[in-house]
C-alpha cells in the first residue's frame, strides 16, 4: 500500500464517525504491516517481540514502542529529509528530543480539527481565542504551536489573538482581551499550555483583578507544568481558573496530547479531578502491565498505550510513561509512572541520574 | 496471621499511653499488620531524657564484656530456630520484606551470627588496639592514658527492608555504651524492635538504655524533640532523605550519613575456563538474588574479561541460566508499579540501543524474556557503570582488561562501596590497588557480596571508632598528681 492510499484511507475514516470495531482493527492491521515494511527500526523491534503482519491478528497485539525511542531512533516511514514537517518534544525531560516525522500534515490537521470541533467547539462555529503559547513562527518544531494555530485559524473569530511573543506573555493585551470579552457578553476561550497560566493566575491576585467571563466562555490547558512553573495539584489548579476567570470548572478543559500522536483526547471539563478523558473512533487505549505489555483487567492501574491510526508515518501504538486506568467512556490520566526508588540501600536510576545532573 | 505485631521497644513510657499506626503488609497471599509507635512530643522528649539518664548511671558504668554477653544472648534467641522469637520473625518477615522464606531465614542467620561473641569482640578488636579504653583509662602510647565514649544519646534513622541492616548500627552504639534511640524503617519495621526486646530479656537493666520507635519522616514536632536531643545522629538513606534530615540537625550535633550505594563485580579472564565459570555465575547470581538487589552492597553491573576461554557472552548466558534456576527456589517478590516501571525502562532503554545499530544486535544482547523474573544485557562495548533496574537486573559488560573497569566506574565516585571480584591473587591487589583509589571500600568474593564479615567497616568508615571520643589524661597531669600524693616525699 502506498502512502498516498494510506492518507486516503485515514481521511476517510476520520470522516466517518460511527466507525465499528472491525473497521477499527482492520485499517490497524494495515497500517501495521506499512509501518513494519517501511519503517526498519519498528520492524526490528516488533521482529525480536515475535510480532509480524503474518503473525498480529487483533489491533491489541500490534507492538508498542516505549516513547522514548522517539528519542533514540528514526521512527519514520517516509525518508526523514522528505517530511513536511518534523515535531519535537520540548527536551525538559532527559536528553535529546523526541521526533515526530510528518510526509504531509493533512492527516494530523483533519484528525486535530475532527476532535477540536467535536470537544472543545461541539455546537459553535468560531470563539475569540486568547492564546497563551508561542506561535509557529516561534516555534516551528512543536506540535502544540501548530494546534493552536490551526484551532485559532479554523476556530477563532479574526479578533483572536497569540498573547506570547517573544518578550514572553504580554499581561497587557490579555487583560484587555479580558476585559473586552467581559464587557462584550460574547464568550471567550482562553487556551494555552498548563504552566503559562500559572503566571497569569499571580499577575491577577497581585493586582486583585478578577473576571467574569460571559456564558459559554471555556479554559483550555495542556501539557502539565513541565518543571516550567510551579507544580499545583489539579483541584487548585482548576479552583483557581475558575476564581480568576469566573468560568465553571466544567467549563474548565484540558487536552491530553503528545508530540509523539496526531491525535488528542479530551476531557468535559474538570469539575471532578482527574477526570474521564477519551478520544476520537480512530484512536484507542489499552491499560498494559509496563513489564509484559499485557492488558490489566479493568480498573487496575497501569501504564498506557494509545493506538494511534492518525500517527501512520511513524508507529502507531506507543507505550507512554504516563499511569492510567480505564474508565467507562475512557481513561483516567493519573500522572507519569515513576520507577521507584529501592526500598533498601541500593542507589536506584532517578537518584543517580539526578546526581548526574547535578 | 490476623494478630496485630507491636514494632519497637519503648522503656519508660506506659505502653497503653502510646498512640500506633497500623500499617498492613502484604506478600506470598499474606497479610501482616504492624502497629508502629507514634509518640507525641512529651513522650518522644520524655524517652530520651528515660534512656539518657539510664545510659548515664548504668550502661556507663557496665563492663564492655556484659554487653557482649547480653547482645551475644539476644543473637542466640534469634538464631535458634525453635525460638519463639526467630519463629515469628520467620513467618512475618517474608510478608513484611516481600522476600521469599528461604531469602529470609539465611539472611537472618547469616547477619545474626556476626553478632556472636567472638564476632563483637573482632568487631572490638577492629576498631580499638586495646578495647579496655571502653571500660576505663588505659595507657596511651605516646604517654599519658586514654579512655572512648560514645555519644550520650546516639540517634539511629534507619531506612529500607533488608531484614535486620539496622542491627549493625544498633550493635555498635551499644558497643560503645551509648543510650541509644533508633527510628525504624516503615519498610522492615520489626527486627530492630524484637532485637532491643531480646537485649532487655537478657539483661534488663541494659534494655532500660535502648529505645526503639518511629515517626513519621518530615513530621515537624516529634522529629524534631529526637533530632534535638541527640548528641549523635546516624542516618542511612538515600541523597535527598539525608540532606533534608541533615539541614535539621542542629549545628553541634555529629551528623553520620551512609547514603545509597551502587556495587559492582568484575570477572577476570583467568577465572573463565569452562570448569569455573558456571559455579562464578552461580555465586554472581547468588549476590543478585538476595535481597533482589536492594542493598547498598549488590551488583548491579559486572564487567567481564575477554581473552578467557568462556567469552564474556558466554558468562552472560551461564548468568542468566543461574538467575532462571534460583527463580524457582527463590521466587521473585511481587513487584509494585514503579519497580516494574523501572525494569521496564531499563530494559527498554537496551533494547533500543539494539535496535540502533545495524547489525542484528548493536553489541547490546537483551536476554531473558519479559515475562521472565529476571533479566541479563550483555554489552559488547566497555560502559560506564550505570544502575540497573534493580530486582534481579543485571548488566554483563565486556572489557579487554579488567584494568580498564576503575575508569569506568570512577565518575560514580561518591556512590561506590563493594565490588565483587574473581581474579588470582597478584591481580587481585593491583585491582584491588586502583579501586580503593577511586573509592571503593570494600572486596568480596562473588557469591559474598551481600554477605559483609564480622567487623566490615560500612563505607569504609569505622564503625565503632568514628562514634567516640576520647579523654586523654596528659602526661602532666599524671605526673603532676605525683606530687599531691599522700606518699609524696
Amino acid at each position: 500500500m502506498s502512502q498516498a492510499e494510506i492518507v486516503d484511507a485515514l481521511l476517510a475514516f476520520i470522516g466517518r464517525p460511527g466507525a465499528t470495531d472491525a473497521e477499527f482493527e482492520a485499517l490497524a492491521l494495515r497500517l501495521f504491516a506499512y509501518q513494519f515494511a517501511h519503517n526498519a527500526p519498528y520492524r526490528r523491534f516488533a521482529q525480536q517481540r515475535g510480532r509480524t503482519p503474518l503473525t498480529v491478528r487483533r489491533w491489541r497485539d500490534v507492538p508498542a514502542v516505549p516513547i522514548k525511542a522517539f528519542k533514540d531512533l528514526t521512527l519514520s516511514c517516509c525518508p526523514p529529509e522528505a517530511a513536511e514537517r518534523v515535531f519535537m518534544t520540548s527536551g525538559t525531560t532527559g536528553s535529546g528530543r523526541g521526533r515526530s516525522y510528518h510526509p504531509t500534515l493533512a492527516v494530523y490537521d483533519a484528525s486535530m480539527l475532527a476532535g477540536f470541533r467535536a470537544r472543545v467547539m461541539r455546537e459553535r462555529e468560531r470563539i475569540r481565542m486568547g492564546i497563551l503559547f508561542p506561535d509557529e513562527a516561534a516555534l516551528p518544531n512543536s506540535s502544540l504551536a501548530h494546534y493552536l494555530a490551526l484551532a485559532r485559524e479554523q476556530c477563532g473569530t479574526p479578533d483572536s489573538a497569540v498573547l506570547v511573543g517573544s518578550a514572553g506573555l504580554d499581561l497587557d493585551a490579555l487583560l484587555r482581551a479580558l476585559g473586552e470579552a467581559e464587557a462584550s457578553g460574547e464568550p471567550y476561550a482562553l487556551l494555552g499550555a498548563t504552566y503559562a497560566f500559572v503566571p497569569v493566575m499571580d499577575a491577577l491576585a497581585e493586582r486583585g483583578r478578577r473576571f467574569g467571563l460571559p456564558a459559554g466562555s471555556l479554559i483550555f490547558d495542556t501539557g502539565g507544568f513541565k518543571g516550567q512553573s510551579r507544580e499545583i495539584d489539579p483541584d487548585t489548579f482548576y479552583d483557581g481558573l475558575s476564581h480568576a476567570f469566573g468560568v465553571p470548572r466544567d467549563a474548565c478543559l484540558n487536552m491530553y496530547g503528545m508530540t509523539e500522536l496526531s491525535t488528542q483526547f479530551y476531557d468535559d471539563g474538570n469539575a471532578v479531578c482527574p477526570p474521564v478523558k477519551s478520544g476520537p473512533h480512530w484512536i484507542r487505549s489499552r491499560v498494559v502491565d509496563p513489564l509484559t505489555g499485557a492488558d490489566l483487567p479493568e480498573g487496575e492501574t497501569g501504564v498506557l498505550v494509545h493506538h494511534d491510526l492518525a500517527h501512520f508515518n511513524s508507529v502507531s501504538a506507543i507505550l507512554t510513561e504516563d499511569a492510567g486506568v480505564i474508565a467507562p467512556g475512557g481513561f483516567r490520566l493519573l500522572g507519569r509512572v515513576e520507577g521507584s526508588a529501592s526500598r533498601g540501600c541500593s542507589v536506584a536510576v532517578a537518584e543517580f541520574l539526578a546526581a548526574a545532573q547535578a | 496471621m490476623s494478630d496485630l505485631e507491636q514494632a519497637g521497644h519503648l522503656p519508660g513510657i506506659p505502653a497503653d499511653a502510646v498512640g500506633r499506626r497500623i500499617v498492613a503488609h502484604e506478600a506470598w497471599g499474606e497479610t501482616v499488620a504492624v502497629a508502629l509507635p507514634s509518640l507525641s512530643e512529651e513522650q518522644a522528649k520524655a524517652l530520651c531524657g528515660h534512656v539518657r539518664i539510664r545510659a548515664r548511671d548504668t550502661l556507663r558504668r557496665m563492663e564492655t564484656a556484659r554487653i557482649v554477653a547480653a547482645i551475644d544472648r539476644a543473637s542466640a534467641c534469634l538464631l535458634d530456630r525453635s525460638h519463639p522469637l526467630r519463629r515469628k520473625a520467620e513467618a512475618l518477615l517474608p510478608v513484611v520484606t516481600g522476600y521469599d522464606r528461604e531469602t529470609v531465614r539465611l539472611g537472618l542467620t547469616s547477619t545474626l551470627k556476626t553478632f556472636r561473641r567472638p564476632q563483637l569482640l573482632r568487631f572490638l578488636a577492629e576498631d580499638f588496639f586495646n578495647p579496655g579504653v571502653l571500660d576505663g583509662f588505659q595507657p596511651a602510647v605516646k604517654g599519658g592514658f586514654v579512655r572512648a565514649q560514645g555519644p550520650a544519646l546516639l540517634l539511629h534513622v534507619w531506612a529500607g527492608n533488608v531484614p535486620a541492616l539496622a542491627l549493625w548500627s544498633l550493635v555498635a552504639g551499644l558497643l560503645v555504651k551509648s543510650g541509644t534511640v533508633g527510628k525504624l524503617a516503615l519498610a522492615e519495621p520489626l527486627t530492630a524492635g524484637w532485637f532491643a526486646r531480646a537485649i532487655a530479656e537478657a539483661d534488663p537493666e541494659l534494655g532500660e538504655c535502648l529505645a526503639v520507635t518511629w515517626w513519621k519522616g518530615g513530621a515537624g514536632a516529634v522529629e524534631a524533640v529526637f533530632l534535638r536531643e541527640a548528641d549523635c545522629v546516624m542516618a542511612y538513606g538515600g541523597n535527598e532523605t539525608l540532606a533534608a534530615l541533615r539541614a535539621k540537625v542542629p549545628v553541634a550535633t555529629r551528623f553520620l550519613p551512609h547514603g545509597h550505594r551502587i556495587g559492582f563485580a568484575m570477572v577476570a579472564r583467568e577465572a573463565l575456563d569452562s570448569r569455573r565459570a558456571g559455579p562464578l555465575a552461580r555465586l554472581a547470581a547468588h549476590d543478585v538474588v538476595r535481597y533482589e538487589q536492594q542493598g547498598c552492597y549488590a551488583p548491579q553491573m559486572l564487567f567481564v574479561e575477554r581473552g578467557g576461554a568462556v567469552a564474556p557472552g558466554e558468562f552472560a548466558r551461564h548468568l542468566a541460566h543461574a538467575l532462571a534456576a534460583t527463580a524457582s527456589r527463590h521466587p521473585r517478590r511481587r513487584l509494585e508499579a514503579g519497580e516494574a516501571a523501572a525494569i521496564a525502562a531499563w530494559r527498554s532503554a537496551y533494547e533500543m540501543r539494539a535496535l540502533e545499530g545495524e547489525g542484528p544486535s548493536g553489541g547490546t544482547e537483551l536476554l531473558g524474556d519479559l515475562a521472565d523474573p529476571w533479566s541479563v544485557v550483555h554489552l559488547d562495548a566497555a560502559t560506564p557503570l550505570s544502575p540497573s533496574g534493580l530486582n534481579r537486573t543485571v548488566a554483563v559488560v565486556a572489557v579487554d582488561d579488567l584494568a580498564e573497569v576503575s575508569g569506568l566506574v570512577a565518575p560514580h565516585r561518591a556512590y561506590l562501596q563493594s565490588a565483587g571480584i574473581a581474579a588470582a591473587p597478584a591481580r587481585l591487589f593491583r585491582l584491588a590497588d586502583d579501586l580503593a583509589g577511586i573509592g571503593v571500600t570494600r572486596i568480596s568474593a562473588l557469591g559474598r557480596m551481600t554477605a559483609p564479615e564480622a567487623g566490615w567497616h560500612h563505607d569504609g568508615r569505622f564503625s565503632l571508632l568514628d562514634l567516640v571520643t576520647v579523654t586523654e589524661i596528659e602526661h602532666s597531669a599524671e605526673a603532676a598528681a605525683e606530687g599531691f600524693a599522700p606518699y609524696a616525699d
